[in-house]
């Protein structure tokens, strides 16, 4: 049984089958990139496993457990689905980073909010509070920004601002931290600072599944690097073998077009 | 020129004797101004939000009907509305369900202010809903927040930092438009001066008493424009 599996997942928008039936797993602890050309369906994916879109088909199991089942998601209560949707941090391409609130409020706003349903909140308040601030300035320290936590985000650059989207995901201890195209909407020079940060994670082995299109970089820190087209995956494999040596035609075409 | 001056030196010494008088009925007439447009911004402002949800509705009819009703109050003079909504009742109906005197009038016309103000109100506060970028609905969402605190907690205040400008501007407008309820009678701070044309309290043929009501109108649109020239400046702390 693996750590994460996806079985099935299919999505369509109208008449478009963006998902058709993708099978995917991963073991804890393990880096994984998606890689594929735009429309490929990867984003899609991406927001199926983590529950801002519906698959129409399939299952996914985070250790043995499934936290979607298309078959029985109607049934759910919502706060049930949050709670499953927690198994999953998500990393945004355009940060989304809440503007009116400093950056160490952002990430304290959700775990707070989320400290409110434990049954001895009202008992044990003050502590609550103060572990997830320590948590905060813990997570802060490691993505490198402890000096920037009362600024707000649009006093940051682009770079420091996914800094704090990457802090604020983790600070819901996430089993799967999912990130899509992270480094797509900064400039060049900035795009090195966040990608770093995502090293220090794998170190760390943090179980990560990242949508990409920085090859470099996916050759270097990746386990598996899982190449789709059509809304299949169409090649995986450890990322040697799979850029020195791709077997389909489409991943040959696709990395002839990519700079390394 | 000595004939000018003197005639300018009359005018203000009949002026200075009036003053008084109409002071105190412009002050009189302006507190009912000032009623109206308190009333028409406790009612239009919960009210615009309805409209505003009717008109993003997913079910079509609902949709279609808020938008259309919003048109025709958009598209037409609110000085009919007011005439049509005062008049409409004992005319036609033969029932004036709004009572006599200036009870009557003034309940009619805040009808009219609400229900204009509030489709004014309803596309400001559409705008503002849909200024908010949808990513962070999402990034509410996959942090595990509920419906009810992605709207307070995360939309809220930057929809307010939206419509602060555009919201400003149609109070400041609402303050000058009160004056149309003088179309019915209601007595306001512009049918308070304009009294003094046809005679009231001993004083008729002045004009100037009804010039003077723009010094109201200026001195309360300057306080509001200071007031929220603040408010702005308190959000302008985030950029969305």
């Amino acid at each position: 049984m693996a750590y994460f599996e996806v079985n099935g997942v299919s999505k369509s928008f109208g008449s478009n089958r963006v998902l058709r039936g993708v099978d995917f797993s991963m073991e804890k602890g393990e880096v994984v990139s998606i890689i594929g050309s735009s429309g490929s369906g990867k984003t899609t994916l991406l927001r199926c496993i983590t529950q801002l879109e519906q698959a129409d088909e399939g299952r996914i199991l985070v250790e043995g457990e499934p936290v979607f089942d298309a078959a029985e998601t109607k049934r759910l209560s919502k706060e049930e689905k949050r709670r499953r949707q927690l198994n999953f941090g998500l990393v945004f391409q355009q940060f989304n980073l809440f503007p009116q609130y400093s950056v160490l409020d952002n990430l304290m706003l959700a775990p707070r909010l989320r400290a409110k349903k434990e049954p001895d909140f009202s008992k044990r308040r003050e502590e609550l509070l103060a572990e997830i601030k320590e948590k905060a300035r813990a997570i802060l320290e490691q993505v490198g920004l402890t000096e920037k936590a009362k600024q707000y985000p649009c006093e940051l650059s682009g770079g420091q601002q996914q800094r704090v989207a990457i802090a604020r995901a983790l600070m819901l201890s996430p089993k799967i931290l999912c990130f899509d195209e992270p480094t797509s909407a900064l400039d060049p020079e900035l795009t090195g600072e966040v990608l770093q940060v995502l090293k220090n994670l794998a170190k760390e082995h943090i179980t990560m599944m990242i949508v990409t299109h920085e090859m470099k970089f996916a050759r270097e820190v990746s386990d598996k690097v899982v190449f789709m087209a059509d809304g299949v995956i169409a090649e995986e494999g450890d990322p040697e073998t799979l850029f020195q040596n791709p077997r389909s035609p489409r991943l040959k075409a696709f990395l002839a077009n990519t700079t390394l | 020129m000595a004939e000018f001056w003197s005639s300018l030196v009359a005018f203000f010494e009949r002026l200075s004797g009036q003053f008084p008088i109409v002071f105190q009925a412009l002050n009189s007439g302006f507190l009912q101004t000032l009623k109206l447009f308190a009333v028409t911004l406790l009612g239009a402002i919960p009210l615009g939000l309805i409209i505003a949800f009717g008109s993003m509705s997913r079910f079509a009819p609902l949709k279609g009907l808020t938008r259309f009703v919003v048109w025709i109050v958009r598209g037409s003079p609110l000085m009919i509305q007011l005439l049509i909504v005062y008049y409409f009742p004992g005319m036609v109906l033969k029932n004036n369900w709004w009572g006599s005197g200036e009870t009557g009038r003034f309940l009619a016309a805040s009808f009219a202010f609400i229900i204009n103000y509030a489709c004014y109100f309803s596309e400001i506060y559409r705008s503002g809903i849909q200024a908010v970028p949808v990513g962070q609905q999402e990034a509410g969402q996959v942090l595990g927040l509920t419906g009810g605190q992605i709207f307070f907690r995360v939309k809220l205040l930057q929809m307010i930092k939206h419509i602060v400008p555009p919201m400003t501007n149609e109070i400041i407008t609402l303050v000058k438009d009160t004056s149309l309820a003088r179309i019915i009678a209601l007595q306001e701070v512009i049918w308070a001066g304009q009294a003094f044309m046809k005679g009231r309290s001993g004083i008729s043929g002045e004009l100037w008493p009804l010039f003077f009501t723009a010094v109201y109108y200026l001195v309360f649109s300057g306080l509001l424009t200071v007031l929220f020239s603040r408010l702005e400046k308190k959000l302008s702390y985030f950029r969305t």
